[in-house]
């Protein structure tokens, strides 16, 4: 055996080699086009080393020209694929110098058809056995094509081309592997165009090598994708101790890490978050299995917001309550986002969820205990209001008793009247209605209880108040002027404790008007809207505020004979709790509505409360 | 009981009580006029044959007791039965001092009501009287030459007619004469209907001063 048969069957076979691992990782990563064009370059090198053998055993010069013209189809397979190699995986160099690249070489290989035997020879003359290695190989001779140059052309222009594809990359600062790539394509490329052309123009005569070069650009672009490995180890490697860290964190903050994969309907949770919702730690989960979790109360709403963040790709955030396989419940916080694939379908939402059921708890707790505080001021309120609504529940029931003892006249009548009793009827039962709806507006300020959110108009909530406050109001001579805006958007609160909140500002206004004459007592109850906000306000034209007006709003602060000094406090406390404002403002001249009332003094006091969303249920 | 008819103004701001009250009047046979407003009521308000006012004292803007005194102030002589929903003492003595006819506490017995009614309807029917005597007795004193007024003024304060000769420095036949003539276009027929005409007529609280 000669190093001839043992160098270029190995070089053939390392590079197949080369390319058969390069053609996997692509079958496995269509978008690894840079694997693909190795793989070509890598067969196409062998393709030349098989051709090169060939060529040192052939017998006739006949033989010998057929060989060298197939060998420009590697040849072409080889130039194209380094181009695309170099474009797509350093993103760098000349596209025009590219495509210049592959047309020269394809027109090198047209012409390669077109000539006899092929690009390189205008004639084999003869054959001659040159010692090579050890072994004797066949060298043609004969007279050359000068058209040959246009292949040999394409070759100095794919060196110019890696040559500024190097600058490139050293330029914007690659590394070092980079430029040690681009370095051996043109270091090799040179040699083995070196040796074509000293060969083909019979300077030499020896057999043609190429591959060997070749090889080392390979071996170097093999090198270079085995660094891409070793990075992705690094990574992965990187990732694994981020996600160790992730993990601590999230577990010292009791923050549980969740993940829904949309399409297969998987979710996967951190340890901690399978805790969180009392799940066993090696649960396979489903979308729905999670909800099931989820409190009855709370599940629609989760629902939904899942839904709308799926929909609109956007994020998710709620509070809501988990209960537990053993009954207990748990009060968690969890948000989380959407994430789509390249076409916008969404294909994941990841986030986290936190146990807060402590602070549920407390806020709770709160809750409870302002609105037992707001219920005992509605109890004194109504009992201060009680006298002028005796004479409110009087009214209905004094019409009912006339139009009953008038009825009994008409009916002793002969003849009796009927139509006329009829309509009394119908006038009686409307009063007692009226009396129940006393009584019943009466009962629900009377009443203890949650707190009930609803959206709700400023306007029926002062209508209502008013409707309480009238008899009082008229006892006290005064002048009730409305300016309410129209069409008012809701707001988001319970009836009751608003109605309190204005219920107290009326009586309060009330009181500041005692010492007026009645010809200037006017309250004015106006509405407005803006900028996201309703605004409720309560003005009068009486002693105005007090010097240290902040202070109207603290506990146990009263300026009046009687009273707890509670009812501005508690009320700022209701409005607050509806993410609102109540603050005092004292009144100049120019507002009082009335010209009898111009003497200044006066204070307004106002509510704002923010608009209910437009989605709201 | 007898029947007096006549016309019953009702003002209320509640317009259900003003219809209640309205139907209850009317199986009486009263005429009836309803006003849920101060306002409108002294608007349309015309003296009518006798008439009464049922009136609510709790009303916005102005209430009963201010529209009484507004009624006084312009001479408008009409009984006025107050009704009110919590009347306390110290209200209904203010409200009768100023002449009320009646003080009724809402919800109000229908018996108790038409008595008040009947009764502020007699008043102004008595009261009416009176004043077309009065109105009758001025047109009469008013044909009185000066010198019959100055006799009778003496007459109706009790004097003779010796002293009013004395006083008028004249006769007594002279004086026999005017009073005469006193008598006759006065329409009475003895001194005592003379009397109470010049009560009427507010003679004889005071000596007449000698012209």
């Amino acid at each position: 055996m000669s190093w001839v048969t043992v160098i270029w069957p190995m070089v053939a076979s390392a590079c197949l080699t080369l390319a058969a691992m390069h053609v996997l990782v692509w079958a496995n990563r269509r978008t690894a086009w840079a694997s693909l064009l190795f793989a070509l370059t890598a067969v196409a090198t062998a393709a030349v080393a098989g051709c090169e053998l060939w060529l040192m055993r052939t017998e006739t010069a006949q033989e010998f020209g057929a060989v060298l013209r197939w060998a420009h189809v590697p040849y072409w397979v080889l130039v194209v694929s380094l181009v695309g190699f170099v474009r797509l995986y350093l993103r760098a160099g000349r596209p025009w110098l590219a495509y210049t690249i592959v047309g020269v070489r394809t027109l090198s290989l047209v012409l390669n058809f077109v000539f006899t035997p092929n690009l390189n020879y205008r004639e084999i003359t003869a054959l001659r056995h040159v010692p090579f290695l050890g072994d004797s190989v066949s060298v043609a001779e004969g007279i050359p094509n000068p058209w040959m140059l246009v292949g040999q052309a394409s070759f100095l222009l794919l060196v110019v081309f890696v040559a500024d594809v190097m600058r490139t990359v050293s330029r914007r600062g690659d590394g070092r592997q980079a430029r040690v790539l681009t370095g051996a394509i043109v270091f090799f490329v040179l040699a083995a165009t070196g040796q074509i052309v000293l060969v083909m123009w019979q300077v030499v005569h020896t057999p043609l090598t190429p591959s060997l070069f070749f090889l080392g650009i390979v071996a170097a672009m093999a090198f270079e994708m085995s660094a891409d490995v070793d990075r992705a180890a690094q990574l992965s490697d990187d990732l694994r101790e981020s996600e160790e860290r992730m993990t601590l964190a999230t577990e010292a903050g009791g923050v549980g890490v969740w993940m829904w994969s949309v399409a297969q309907d998987h979710v996967w949770g951190s340890a901690r978050w399978l805790h969180l919702f009392g799940f066993a730690p090696d649960a396979a989960l489903s979308l729905e299995k999670v909800i099931q979790r989820i409190h009855s109360d709370d599940r629609g709403t989760v629902e939904r917001e899942v839904r709308r963040a799926l929909e609109t790709r956007g994020d998710y955030a709620g509070e809501y309550r988990v209960v537990w396989p053993d009954g207990t419940e748990h009060w968690l916080a969890a948000r989380g986002r959407t994430y789509s694939d390249a076409h916008g379908k969404p294909v994941r939402m990841v986030g986290a969820a936190i146990d807060i059921t402590a602070r549920s708890q407390a806020e709770a707790s709160a809750t409870l205990q302002r609105n037992e505080l707001a219920h005992l001021s509605r109890v004194a309120t109504v009992s201060e209001l009680s006298g002028s609504l005796a004479h409110e529940l009087n009214q209905p029931l004094a019409i009912i008793l006339t139009n009953a003892q008038a009825a009994q006249r008409l009916l002793a009548q002969q003849p009796p009247d009927l139509a006329e009793a009829r309509d009394i009827l119908a006038d009686i039962v409307s009063e007692d209605q009226r009396a129940g709806e006393v009584i019943g507006r009466l009962r629900a300020l009377l009443k203890s209880g949650d707190t009930q959110v609803q959206p709700l108009s400023v306007n029926d909530i002062i209508e209502d108040v008013l409707r309480i406050a009238r008899a009082d109001l008229i006892g006290r001579g005064i002048a009730v002027h409305l300016s309410l805006a129209e069409h008012v958007p809701h707001v988001l609160g319970d009836r009751i404790q608003l109605q309190q909140v204005l219920l107290n500002l009326i009586l309060n206004a009330g009181d500041a008007m005692s010492a007026n004459p009645p010809a200037r007592r006017h309250l004015t109850v106006a509405t407005a809207h803006r900028d996201g906000a309703v605004r409720m306000s309560v003005s009068d034209t009486g002693c105005g505020l007090p010097p240290d007006a902040q202070r109207m709003f603290e506990p146990f602060y009263s300026t009046k004979a009687h009273g707890l000094g509670l009812g501005l406090s508690i009320c700022r406390s209701i409005v607050t709790a509806h993410k609102g404002r109540l603050w005092a403002e004292a009144r100049g001249a120019a507002d009082v509505p009335d010209a009898a009332a111009t003497a200044s003094g006066g204070a307004t006091l106002h509510i704002e409360l923010p608009v209910a969303d437009e989605g709201a249920p | 009981m007898n029947a007096t008819r006549g016309t019953v103004f009702l003002l209320d701001d509640e317009p259900g009580m003003v219809k209640a009250l309205t139907r209850l009047l009317k199986a009486e046979g009263f005429t009836v006029r309803g006003f849920t407003s101060a306002k409108t009521f002294l608007e349309s308000y015309r003296a009518e044959s006798p008439s009464c006012l049922v009136l609510d004292v709790e009303m916005p803007e102005l209430n009963g007791l201010e529209l009484q005194e507004r009624l006084t102030h312009a001479g408008i002589l009409l009984p006025i039965v107050f009704l009110t929903g919590h009347g306390d003492i110290p209200m209904s003595v203010q409200a009768v001092k100023a002449g009320a006819a009646d003080f009724l506490t809402k919800p109000v017995n229908d018996a108790n009501l038409l008595r008040a009614v009947r009764a502020a309807l007699q008043r102004a029917a008595d009261e009416r009287d009176i004043v077309a005597e009065v109105a009758m007795l001025r047109q009469r004193y008013a044909s009185l030459t000066p010198r019959e007024r100055e006799v009778m003024a003496h007459v109706v304060s009790g004097q003779l007619n010796k002293q009013i000769a004395g006083d008028l420095g004249t006769g007594e036949q002279t004086i026999k004469v005017h009073r005469a003539r006193v008598m006759e276009k006065m329409a009475v027929d003895s001194l005592a209907d003379l009397v109470r005409a010049g009560e009427r007529l507010g003679l004889g609280k005071r000596p007449p001063a000698t012209g």
